[in-house]
């Protein structure tokens, strides 16, 4: 089973502060771990020095025990990787691409084939002779996803993997992700919390290269969440009702003539209120933690962090 | 220990194919055809194709055209003269060659997307680098081979197949070979220290061609032999057909005046071919392994 390890580790540019500051962490087994952060915050820099694509400043970073500075080829040998944007040779078709990959993995000919049609199946590829240059985006990453899974690595290191898809894609790609981790070690960084919560068990927050937290995710979802629901009735609320939910402490936004998002002080006692005051206004349909997104959730999560420190 | 796990391990319907550890040797030959297999179906290898057989093509038809007289007032009476004389060109064609085909050849990693594909797969990165410069051989000698191949028509038309020394073609074709490898260590070094691809042909270009050309008449004016010029050592591949070699020729310019024109010989030709590709071929590889993936 694969395992990911980083200890000490810093990666420092010519210019500009850390982009990876003094990280230590280690994950083990099958799962998925989230690496969330805005931009700028180290997510991809992590990512490429675990594949070796940088050299760390300090530290060090290990894949399967091994460190890519110093064995690549044995590094990478049960790893699946998408970097920022891979392009295969515009002038290849898909199978071309994808065979060289399978092939320079230790695949036979057959087995290339076959992890070719599996993938084929998974990811809903563009025709196999199709040339890559004429693909789109959406295509191409799928391709690039194909390129990672073929050989069946232990580890995943994935950097946005639903990145340019639509939505359709998107879901393919968290089912896939989500089959992936059962049995496999997935690294995934994503600017999205939503999908983060759907796919990973654990997530490491980052900010300026430094572990702004490190948790489950259900239990990091939750602290976000706790501050925010959307309320729905069954028929169209007057604001004048809602305005009693202001007796609590309580914000409320329209969303719609039946839909509300309440924003209050997360206290669960404060939550019982609040639905029994909804209750009382009329039917409910739905009460539930409203998604946030990750701009949300950074901004929800500095002044805890902050507070804790 | 931090457990990544929190969901029960279950059957994956996404792999679990056996795999065996591929030697660094097998790896550079699935590199070597995926690179061959991207290089011709490229615009620039048909295009500089198209350019080598239509100069080449047109050059014949013209002597054809003019019969055997024009040939001869050229002052080559021997197939081994004119095969000489139409392969002076050829280190032209191979300095394009190797701009083309190399100069973007490691540059290409680390400007587009095309190293995240590459570069994160378990291969050694001399090996990528290896893989890249067999198929960069090749299509370039594709590309001169052309010219040869057009040499040689033209030579069997106005002398006769039983006059072509095939022995000394066959060792021309060697030092060609060797020249192609030279200026692609060249093109690979400079592709290996810039980062626009574009830059690395231009680049390429101009130092093989433009400086060495013009450094190499500079020298020569103060009657010094350039024998540190790899387009002066491309001058082997003509020569070691040409059966009135002069290595050193002296052109009168007044009294007491001599403006000294050095080629190469095969032997000094092949010295600084090697020591091209000793110095420049593991600079690349340095180069290309030290460099990181940065944009």
């Amino acid at each position: 089973m694969g395992s990911i390890r980083v200890s000490g580790l810093s990666k420092t540019f010519r210019t500009g502060p850390p982009a990876i500051d003094n990280l230590t962490f280690e994950y083990s087994g099958a799962g998925a771990v989230g690496c969330l952060g805005p931009n700028g915050a180290g997510k991809t820099t992590l990512l490429k020095l675990l594949v070796g694509l940088l050299r760390p400043s300090q530290g060090h970073a290990f894949v399967n025990e091994i460190d890519p500075t110093v064995d690549r080829k044995g590094a990478l040998w049960d790893v699946g990787a998408l970097i920022e944007t891979p392009e295969p040779y515009p002038t290849l078709n898909v199978h071309e691409a994808l065979d060289a990959v399978g092939r320079s993995r230790g695949l036979s000919r057959d087995d290339v084939d076959r992890e070719i049609d599996r993938c084929h199946e998974l990811l809903d590829l563009p025709p196999l002779g199709h040339r890559i240059g004429w693909l789109s985006k959406g295509q191409r990453q799928r391709v690039t996803l194909a390129a990672a899974m073929m050989g069946d690595p232990s580890v995943f290191l994935l950097d946005e993997p639903t990145s340019g898809l639509d939505p359709a894609e998107r879901v393919l790609v968290r089912r896939l992700l989500n089959r992936l981790k059962r049995d496999h070690l997935v690294l995934m960084s994503s600017h999205q919390m939503l999908e983060v919560t759907e796919v990973c068990d654990q997530l490491i927050f980052l900010d300026h290269g430094r572990v702004l937290l490190r948790d489950r995710v259900d239990k990091v979802a939750a602290r976000i969440r706790s501050r925010q629901v959307d309320v729905e009735f069954e028929r169209p609320m007057p604001q004048d009702a809602m305005a009693t939910l202001l007796a609590v402490g309580a914000q409320i936004v329209a969303l719609s003539e039946r839909r509300w998002r309440i924003s209050f002080d997360g206290r669960d006692e404060t939550r019982v209120r609040l639905l029994e005051l909804c209750q009382s206004l009329g039917p409910v349909v739905q009460f539930a933690n409203t998604s946030l997104v990750l701009e949300e959730a950074y901004l929800e999560l500095i002044p805890k962090t902050a507070d804790e420190t | 220990m931090f457990q990544a796990r929190t969901d029960p391990p279950g059957t994956l319907d996404v792999g679990a194919v056996s795999r065996d550890r591929v030697s660094d040797f097998e790896q550079w030959r699935i590199i070597t055809l995926h690179q061959l297999e991207h290089y011709l179906r490229t615009n620039r290898f048909y295009g500089l194709l198209g350019f080598v057989v239509l100069i080449s093509a047109l050059t014949l038809a013209g002597q054809v055209d003019a019969g055997i007289a024009a040939v001869q007032v050229q002052q080559l009476y021997r197939s081994s003269e004119y095969l000489s004389n139409g392969l002076m060109y050829t280190g032209l064609w191979v300095i394009l060659a190797a701009a083309f085909f190399g100069g973007d050849a490691l540059s290409v990693d680390f400007s587009t997307g095309a190293g995240y594909y590459m570069l994160v797969l378990p291969i050694k990165r001399p090996v990528l680098l290896a893989g890249r410069y067999a198929a960069a051989t090749l299509v370039t000698l594709a590309i001169v081979g052309v010219n040869y191949v057009f040499d040689t028509a033209g030579a069997i038309y106005f002398f006769g197949a039983p006059s072509i020394p095939w022995g000394l073609l066959a060792a021309s074709l060697g030092i060609a070979c060797l020249f192609a490898l030279a200026a692609l260590s060249v093109a690979f070094c400079v592709s290996a220290f810039v980062r626009s691809p574009p830059a690395g042909v231009l680049f390429t270009i101009l130092a093989l061609y433009v400086g060495f050309t013009i450094l190499q008449a500079v020298v020569e004016l103060v009657g010094v032999e350039p024998w540190f010029s790899l387009t002066y050592a491309g001058g082997a591949m003509a020569a070691v057909l040409d059966t009135d070699f002069v290595h050193i020729q002296n052109i009168p310019l007044g009294e007491d005046q001599y403006y000294t024109i050095w080629v190469a010989t095969v032997s000094e030709g092949l010295a600084i071919m090697a020591a091209y590709i000793a110095v420049f071929l593991p600079l690349s590889a340095y180069l290309y392994q030290r460099k990181e993936s940065t944009g």
